[in-house]
């Protein structure tokens, strides 16, 4: 009886810390989003926005990587996902983000767990993954076409032409987005990986 | 033990408990004095102004969501914010008008079209969003999540994040400062000149420091009682009253209308 209550205490005690571990390092991504969206909104205007995943995948790496260092279990990854989505959806961002930010993070997670959150390859393949995460907040720009298209005919104007126009620039756009995701998603988890060897191994920091 | 404040025990951690005491007074005398609306009903109107936003709804159901969804910030004494974002949508309405004027004359105008009708829907959410997340407490919004039987693994995240953020924003000023006196980047514009070293400078102590905060807050919160299976209780408590029902009602007519102009 007792062995046992201490037994599911010690478990008990490792998830709360495993989950304050995830909230700490979720701030950090978060703040680096919402530093993500201000640069796009600031500097590349609306339609920049399209750039927002994958800033904010230049920028995490480090943070990923080390959460995943530190914890070594599944979970965290998708955790860190399912709370970013409630954030964002919770400060205005288009509701779809809780599930993109749940979906991928999760497929993240079971990668970087194939690869036990130590291999190298799979880190970087997880952490790829785990960047499609931040697509919900500017799915919304896909759904600009279709409310002017709307706007414009409900005026009683020929809307036939911006149509077709603005369908042709949606597929390109949709395909530099991910482009840009899957290049700065490489650079930031490789950038996140050499500062793992270059500073938190050597200050004892990685749990 | 059982009794888990686990507000304060986060709270608490890294300040001194004066500090920390003072605070959870203010913050309960604030919320006697004013009308607080339940965090369910925010987050209703978050949902709603998703759903709006997907029908493609008519104009004028759109301004009077904007309008009904900043309701909250007035009431939490946000006016200033409530009444920016209302310019705001008041600008991107004025420049749909005068594009729908002109555009037949000048094709190029169908780009700033675009873009003010894109802001103009995504408005509904922005303001719902900022009534949301700025005008909750941090206790009402735990209270509310394990109302609605939120897991532990989304709920304490949750509350850490909420406490780690001023942490973040001190570290950072101490960072910029560390930096600056050791000759690199003195001001803003200089981090840009070497990206890589002055992002590096910044985020490998940030992330240092987040590690030993997880530890810290670790220990406080597991010694205030935490990780026990005991159903912790709460020093606020947020309940639905009868304004909070008629405010859902109100949201659900919403959308009914959006959906018959739709």
């Amino acid at each position: 009886m007792t062995q046992q209550m201490t037994t599911a205490t010690r478990s008990n005690r490792f998830a709360v810390a495993d989950l304050i571990t995830t909230g700490v390092f979720t701030a950090i991504y978060f703040v680096i989003v919402a530093v993500a969206a201000l640069f796009c909104n600031v500097v590349l205007t609306v339609a920049g926005n399209i750039f927002l995943p994958a800033i904010a995948a230049l920028l995490a790496g480090p943070v990923y990587m080390l959460l995943a260092a530190r914890v070594r279990t599944f979970g965290p990854i998708t955790v860190m996902g399912v709370v970013l989505g409630l954030f964002l959806v919770c400060s205005g961002h288009f509701a779809l983000s809780l599930v993109t930010s749940a979906v991928f993070p999760c497929l993240a997670d079971l990668i970087a767990k194939a690869g036990a959150y130590r291999n190298t390859a799979a880190m970087l393949a997880s952490y790829v993954v785990f960047s499609f995460g931040c697509l919900g907040p500017i799915l919304p720009l896909w759904m600009m076409k279709d409310a002017y298209v709307a706007s414009l005919e409900r005026k009683g104007k020929d809307a036939a032409y911006i149509d077709l126009v603005f369908s042709h620039v949606n597929g390109a756009m949709f395909g530099v987005t991910i482009a840009a995701v899957v290049v700065c998603a490489l650079i930031g988890g490789a950038f996140g990986l050499r500062m793992m060897t270059r500073h938190f191994e050597k200050a004892g920091v990685l749990g | 033990m059982t009794q888990t404040v686990e507000r304060a025990a986060v709270e608490r951690a890294g300040t001194t408990s004066t500090v920390a005491r003072t605070f959870v007074q203010r913050d309960v005398a604030v919320g006697d004095a004013r009308v607080a609306i339940d965090p369910r009903v925010k987050l209703a109107g978050v949902a709603v102004a998703n759903v709006l936003m997907i029908m493609h709804v008519a104009p004028v159901v759109q301004m009077v969501a904007v309008a009904l969804l900043s309701v909250p910030l007035f009431v939490a004494g946000k006016a200033r914010a409530a009444v920016r974002m209302l310019a705001c949508y008041a600008l991107l309405c004025a420049a749909q008008w005068l594009v729908q004027m002109h555009v037949d004359a000048l094709p190029w105008l169908h780009i700033v079209g675009l873009t003010a009708n894109g802001v103009a829907m995504m408005m509904p959410c922005l303001v719902a969003g900022a009534a949301a997340f700025t005008t909750t407490r941090a206790g009402d919004l735990v209270c509310a999540m394990r109302r609605m039987h939120v897991p532990d693994a989304v709920v304490i995240p949750v509350v850490v994040i909420m406490r780690f953020f001023p942490t973040i924003r001190r570290d950072y000023r101490m960072i910029r400062h560390s930096m600056r006196l050791r000759g690199h980047a003195g001001n803003g514009l200089a981090l840009l000149r070497r990206p890589v070293r002055s992002f590096e400078c910044i985020i490998v102590p940030l992330l240092m420091n987040a590690t030993t905060v997880a530890n810290d807050l670790t220990l406080a919160a597991l010694t205030k009682g935490l990780g026990t299976c005991a159903r912790p209780t709460s020093m606020r408590t947020v309940r639905m009253r009868a304004s909070d029902w008629a405010a859902l009602a109100v949201l659900a007519a919403l959308v009914c209308v959006g959906a018959a102009f739709a």
